[in-house]
């Protein structure tokens, strides 16, 4: 079977620049959002990739055919995005990264009124419009604007719930790796006004991404040898699009994306408020253990930022977020955002006076392994009524895909939305047990 | 008819967005920087609402395509065109639609030199943007989108040195100038003090909407005949709204022809020039001007494409139109109104003598034009059938039917930019061209 690497699905639309993602596509997408939003202003922001001018005029141009009005934000963190649109009270937003994906890759995001991303029926309706290709184009486009100061409500609503008082007072020690990415023109400066002392690594904007963007243990090597070489007490590292966030210990060692959200969470359990927490099924259980310590409910939502943070907005849970690094705090606003992240976990490390490995031995070890398996679309339904079948016993969950919980593990397996492919997590308290249940599922597929 | 995209090698027009809209925009970029291959696309647009759109549509379909795009913003295609002559670009892409009527825009494209494509480069690019094989660059290949100034000053040496300046200067013009609210209107003050002009400029504000039909001509030029005969001005000028064509008023506040502006400029470069170039439709006074000033005029189709074409083969430094366009190399390839003002300008200077004193020697002539609607469908049959009725008299084909009796001629043709025939008529009284109308109008409506 042939596979496009152009994808248009419910995400947006995402493709490899000078093969599939055509200025013509572009254009045509931007004027079927510009038709589905129905005018009024749509702020624009990208990541750094060099691709981002091409992309950007073409989205220019497709907003205003359809008589919607583009404010150009920039190089802008996607959490600043959704932050903006929310505040300005403006119609919606696209954001121009392809997030994790390689360099040569670009998309957009597409963002509602109230900065949030379109959920799956309001996605299908967009996608209705652009394939019927019946936009509403007028005969007196707007004019761009601009926007000079893009990161000031985000900046301003992070500070305002963190106690800069006390960071400032110890002054932590702080390497940033922004790789590169849109977090780069404004995360020193951030960092300083909460109140640490700032190195930066992969600060500046090149053109390229210095590291594979994921921000996962083994991308992360320049961070931990910096935060050795500088003694600092922690070390950060973002996506290209700045909504992930992955923490290095004192030591150089990376704790692992799910400890990042547990960090946050339990701090804010313990020192801002007694809510409800919000994660999707493939979220360590480290989560349901702090919920259970502090006496909270924890629910569990369909993968994908959207899902976790309309559940949090139905039941006013403060914090929540995804396994990934993709930490959630309300109050800022309902979307992945590294800097918040940032914030509670320097606010933590400060108000502990503990280091951030003692913090991280201070919760339970699980051991967890993340895959994805090749599977053709046919295949991919019946698989996991296979697996279903002969994991009859555990606690099963087929919101996403299949969940299973046993008492000594659980495994979460979906069909990706993009390609043909099963991803798979397994985790368990145990190294040794963790791998052979993957390897045990990896057969069954 | 709204609905039709012209495409031809004057660009590519239509009604936005009926027509003409950014995905159009975008494939006849990439087509056209396809063919280009690679180097620098200098583009630059007008005031019209829906310019920037179209542009930043363009833009991203010339980088896409691994070329680079120097932007000039919002000047006149003419100012864009004299710049590509003298610097190294591939080619230059004008968001401008001149002389159309407000929802209209176009995507006009020129070559390295800042002329019209030919008529066989064009078909290549129309054919590239059929197939949609358009170049494509990998994400690291990608152009680079630069903002440029358009040097000014450079421009207005290059202008000074066709003419005698310091007599301009010293005959402090009073002038009344109406850029249609166009592109040129940013410009037209540093012109004026550059030439010592007493500018008086109406309907002067960019971004507003055209006050009147973007044509300069004498129906559109009340306001400025008001305005000379209040002002006791020396004379008046109307632009469209891109500044390439000019028309006049003279000193007494009466709205001349655009038929005048070439014979106009032609007299103003006796003795400078050898050859001119002139469409088959452009009035008589041409052939006068021409023959008082010692130049050989040749004729051609209408359009800009075929005048620089000729100029290009025949190594003639003029050339123009007589919807009040003029070019002069090696000044510039494009039709530029301020190089026609100019012109115009060191002829009174040099002569001492008022614009209607100096139109006063024109051998005595009238001219109607008359556009008429036909839709795309119903154009050729009709022309079949006017060319069998006139067929008796001898006419000449060369575009459309040119047909010349005893004191009078004239000529009917579909417009390459609008679903329209243009007629024009020249005659001695304005009887004879009354009763030619009359005819005229008859034999279309049966």
């Amino acid at each position: 079977m042939r596979i496009s690497d152009l994808k248009i699905s419910i995400s947006g639309i995402r493709g490899i620049v000078g093969e599939s993602l055509t200025p013509q596509l572009l254009i045509k997408f931007s004027e079927a959002f510009s038709t589905y939003i129905g005018g009024g202003d749509i702020a624009v922001s990208s990541d750094t990739r060099p691709s981002r001018e091409m992309v950007k005029y073409a989205v220019f141009s497709g907003i205003l055919s359809c008589g919607a009005c583009p404010i150009d934000l920039g190089i802008l963190p996607i959490p600043s995005l959704q932050i903006y649109v929310h505040e300005k009270n403006i119609a919606g937003g696209i954001s121009i990264t392809a997030s994790h994906n390689p360099i040569e890759w670009n998309a957009l995001k597409l963002i509602k009124k109230g900065g949030r991303f379109l959920n799956d029926y309001e996605a299908e309706e967009l996608l209705d419009l652009y394939y019927q290709g019946k936009f509403r184009r007028i005969q007196k486009p707007e004019q761009v604007k601009q926007e000079k100061n893009p990161f000031f409500f985000h900046e301003q609503k992070v500070l305002q719930l963190t106690d800069t008082k006390l960071i400032k007072k110890t002054g932590p020690k702080v390497v940033i790796d922004a790789c590169a990415g849109a977090a780069a023109p404004y995360v020193k400066e951030f960092l300083e006004k909460l109140g640490a002392e700032v190195k930066c690594i992969n600060c500046e904007i090149t053109g390229k991404f210095p590291r594979n963007p994921e921000p996962v243990a083994e991308n992360l090597s320049a961070l931990c040898k910096a935060v050795k070489k500088y003694g600092a007490d922690i070390g950060f590292a973002q996506d290209a699009d700045a909504d992930r966030l992955a923490v290095v210990d004192e030591k150089g060692i990376p704790i692992g994306s799910e400890y990042t959200l547990a960090l946050a969470v339990q701090y804010y359990l313990t020192e801002k408020e007694k809510t409800p927490v919000v994660v999707n099924l493939s979220t360590s259980r480290v989560i349901s253990d702090i919920c259970a310590k502090e006496g909270v409910k924890l629910f569990q939502t369909k993968v994908g930022e959207i899902n976790v943070s309309r559940k949090m907005k139905q039941l006013g849970a403060g914090i929540g977020g995804e396994g990934n690094g993709g930490i959630i705090v309300s109050h800022v606003h309902p979307c992945r955002d590294s800097f918040s992240g940032m914030a509670l976990i320097l606010e933590y490390l400060c108000r502990s006076g503990k280091t951030v490995s003692e913090l991280r031995t201070s919760m339970p070890d699980y051991y967890m392994v993340k895959g994805k398996i090749r599977a053709s679309y046919r295949d991919r339904k019946r698989i996991l009524t296979r697996l279903n079948a002969r994991f009859k016993k555990g606690r099963t969950d087929r919101t996403d895909g299949l969940r299973v919980d046993y008492p000594e593990f659980l495994f979460h397996v979906r069909p990706s939305n993009t390609e043909p492919v099963i991803r798979i997590i397994v985790e368990s308290r145990d190294k040794e047990k963790t791998k052979e249940i993957y390897d045990k599922i990896r057969e069954e597929i | 008819m709204t609905d039709k995209l012209r495409i031809s090698v004057s660009g590519v027009r239509g009604v936005v967005p009926d027509a003409l809209d950014v995905e159009s925009a975008s494939k006849f970029a990439s087509a056209f920087s396809s063919y280009m291959e690679e180097g620098t696309i200098a583009i630059c647009r007008d005031f019209r609402f829906s310019s920037q759109m179209l542009q930043m549509a363009a833009v991203s379909s010339i980088i896409a395509s691994g070329l680079d795009c120097a932007d000039f913003g919002r000047i006149p295609v003419s100012f864009l065109q004299f710049y590509l002559q003298k610097k190294s670009f591939s080619g230059g892409i004008a968001v401008s639609a001149g002389h159309n009527p407000l929802p209209w825009n176009a995507v006009i494209l020129l070559n390295e030199n800042g002329c019209y494509l030919e008529a066989s480069e064009g078909a290549e690019v129309f054919n590239i943007n059929e197939a949609e094989s358009f170049q494509k660059a990998a994400w690291n290949n990608l152009g680079q989108v630069k903002k440029h100034k358009f040097p000014l000053e450079l421009y207005l040496e290059n202008l000074s040195s066709l003419i005698d300046l310091k007599q301009i200067r010293k005959s402090k013009f009073k002038v009344v100038a109406d850029p249609c609210h166009g592109v040129v209107s940013p410009f037209l003050k540093a012109y004026a003090g550059h030439f010592n002009l007493n500018l008086i400029p109406i309907n002067n504000i960019p971004k507003k909407p055209f006050p009147h039909p973007p044509e300069p001509n004498r129906e559109n030029a009340s306001q400025v005949e008001a305005v000379v005969k209040a002002t006791g001005a020396d004379f008046g000028f109307l632009l469209n709204s891109d500044g390439s064509r000019i028309s006049l008023v003279n000193e007494k506040g009466i709205g001349l022809s655009e038929e005048f502006t070439v014979p106009l400029c032609l007299l103003s470069l006796q003795g400078k020039i050898k050859k001119a170039v002139t469409t088959s439709v452009t009035s008589t006074w041409t052939d006068w001007a021409a023959e008082t000033s010692g130049i050989r005029l040749l004729r051609t189709k209408v359009g800009q494409s075929a005048v620089s074409h000729l100029m290009e083969v025949e190594e003639a430094e003029a050339g123009g139109e007589g919807s009040g366009s003029f070019a002069l190399l090696p000044f510039s390839p494009g039709y530029d109104a301020l190089l026609s003002l100019t012109l115009i300008l060191d002829l009174m200077a040099k002569k001492e003598n008022s614009l209607s004193e100096i139109i006063s020697l024109f051998p005595k002539l009238f001219h109607k034009k008359l556009k008429i609607p036909v839709s795309a469908e119903k154009t050729y049959r009709m022309m079949d059938r006017l060319e069998a009725i006139f067929s008796s008299e001898k006419p000449d084909f060369s575009d459309g039917i040119k047909v010349k009796r005893q004191g009078v001629w004239f000529s009917i043709r579909p417009s390459s930019t609008e679903f329209i025939l243009r007629i024009m008529i020249e005659g001695i009284s304005r009887e004879i061209i009354e009763s030619v109308e009359d005819e005229i109008l008859e034999r279309i409506e049966t």
